[in-house]
């Protein structure tokens, strides 16, 4: 059972698994707390424009995967606070059809507090993403992951920064991206950034953009399988290993079972 | 009967002319060894066929089973029973063999192909051509070994069961067991499918193990010479010279070849006399 969201709301995570549904054409704003184990699934159906805030308690872990399944223009503009040894992680499933601009903000407040940000996108509309992860405490912990498949008309723009500010000693920044184009006409734009002030860190940041060629497709086409059938079963192999991201096997299957829909949807047009 | 008929080919590569009119028919059950130097079109004649998008067919048909092969897309043309297994087989990250395997067992069938089914098939070809066990969860040919992914040619093919194979230097990079592997594997499926085969390969001891009922010598992109097994035997122990002598003909790399060695001096006055001894 999910619950449906069409108002400004306060909402506590309850322990366990939970399900919400945003579906309204008014601004929105949201706020999650959590203290314990929880994981939340957020499909956002409509929206006008969309303001999310989460708090993990010291010691929380708490996933949450945002499912975009909105028809318009989604704007969202996210924060996340982390405190004191609390494990956050924040998923993306954009495989819509529909442009999204997207920023994020995850604050590590205290020692110890850990975040991974990390998106699975299937893009064939515009896709603007701003990332911002920063460590403000020592023994902070920050990850990004974002993995994406660029098809025809897609434009994809990713600005990740990680920020460790002087004092967060020990703290680490770390971020992948990762984006896989098909056709002519679309592009993709990835800007990694490590913003460091303090000498006793850890960061790093991978990129790649790459094309499926000529001759893997040729190869692929030589055992009976068309265009569509590639572009598929390549998109499946490279955004999947997003769900591994997620702990919760409900939260996990969410993802993996709306993914395969939206692939074999897009790639069969 | 399911033939594949080619007349009268040209194909060329980025406006260069490789295959100058090739003719050839293969019936069913039938093996075919396609033999000839480096660089004189064998390769180029397998890809025309499959349907590689860098060559271009200028002149000319290809039918097989009475349909036009040169009007269908690579898939259709894999969905009609033809199949190559490549020289270079290409690496595809993120895309299991298994996975792959299915769909493309898939688009040949009315109704997909049980789990249970497809597993039984898929471990038994494995046993076959003495694959490591976790072949079906890795990545298409991902990180491996030159043998390796020619092996994994083969059990595609057998799992796919083609009605014409071609197999592109299949044999290189194999040792000798690989290589009674990969020739036991193709010869049971002939004998269960009656599957024809063309057979690209520099080696006597591969025609050894699949033996054709014709050889086929391509030089200069046209097939100059013809004969049986004995052919392909005697080509693999005295090389093409004597081909060229018979037939009083160039192959189309040697030239170029022979062009950068006399621009070497000291080397070239060693390499004419030793050209003009011969």
């Amino acid at each position: 059972m999910s619950i449906r969201i069409y108002a400004d709301t306060d909402i506590l995570l309850q322990e366990g698994y939970s399900e919400y549904e945003i579906d309204t054409d008014r601004d929105l704003e949201v706020t999650f707390r959590g203290a314990g184990v929880c994981d939340a699934f957020i499909r956002v159906v409509r929206c006008g424009k969309l303001r999310i805030r989460t708090f993990a308690e010291a010691g929380a872990v708490i996933s949450y995967l945002f499912w975009n399944s909105t028809e318009e223009v989604l704007n969202v503009d996210e924060s996340h606070e982390v405190l004191g040894d609390a494990a956050v992680t924040v998923a993306y499933g954009e495989c819509n059809s529909a442009p999204t601009e997207r920023k994020t903000y995850v604050a590590l407040r205290q020692q110890g507090a850990s975040a991974k940000v990390a998106s699975a996108s299937l893009v064939n509309a515009k896709k603007t993403y701003n990332i911002k992860v920063a460590n403000l405490a020592p023994h902070t912990y920050g990850d990004m992951e974002n993995y994406a498949v660029v098809l025809k008309g897609g434009k994809l723009m990713i600005d990740a920064v990680g920020k460790i500010v002087n004092g967060a000693y020990k703290s680490e920044s770390h971020q992948t991206s990762r984006a896989l184009c098909f056709d002519e006409g679309q592009s993709s734009q990835i800007l990694p950034e490590l913003l460091i002030d303090e000498n006793d860190v850890q960061a790093s940041h991978a990129m790649s953009i790459g094309r499926m060629d000529e001759d893997q497709l040729y190869y692929m086409m030589s055992r009976g399988l068309n265009v569509q059938q590639c572009t598929s079963l390549i998109s499946t192999g490279y955004l999947m290993p997003i769900t591994e991201t997620l702990q919760n096997e409900d939260l996990r299957s969410a993802l993996r079972n709306e993914m395969e829909r939206k692939i074999s949807e897009l790639c069969s047009m | 009967m399911k033939s594949l008929i080619i007349k009268d080919l040209h194909v060329s590569v980025e406006d260069k002319e490789i295959l100058k009119g090739v003719d050839l028919t293969i019936n069913e059950n039938e093996v075919h060894a396609l033999m000839g130097p480096n660089g004189n079109g064998k390769s180029t004649l397998l890809a025309a066929i499959m349907g590689h998008p860098k060559y271009t067919v200028t002149q000319g048909s290809i039918t097989y089973d009475g349909r036009d092969v040169l009007a269908m897309p690579v898939d259709e043309r894999s969905k009609a029973g033809i199949f190559l297994a490549m020289q270079y087989p290409q690496e595809i990250p993120g895309v299991t063999n298994s996975d792959f395997l299915r769909a493309a067992m898939n688009v040949r069938r009315e109704t997909p192909v049980s789990l249970f089914t497809f597993i039984r098939q898929m471990e038994k070809t494995i046993k076959d051509l003495q694959m490591k066990e976790d072949l079906a969860h890795r990545f298409l040919n991902e990180g491996f070994s030159g043998g390796e992914k020619k092996r994994n040619e083969i059990v595609q093919m057998e799992m796919l069961k083609p009605s014409f194979s071609m197999l592109d230097e299949i044999d290189s990079g194999l040792d000798v067991d690989a290589m009674h592997i990969v020739a036991d594997a193709v010869n049971n499926l002939r004998r269960e499918t009656g599957m024809s085969l063309i057979i690209v390969s520099h080696y006597d001891r591969f025609f050894e193990l699949i033996v054709p009922q014709f050889t086929h010598v391509l030089v200069d992109g046209r097939i100059v010479m013809e004969g049986d097994a004995d052919l392909a035997i005697r080509v693999d122990r005295e090389g093409y010279d004597w081909i060229y002598r018979e037939l009083n003909i160039q192959p189309a790399a040697k030239e170029e070849a022979s062009r950068k060695v006399t621009s070497l001096g000291v080397c070239a006055v060693n390499q004419k006399a030793r050209s003009q001894a011969k």
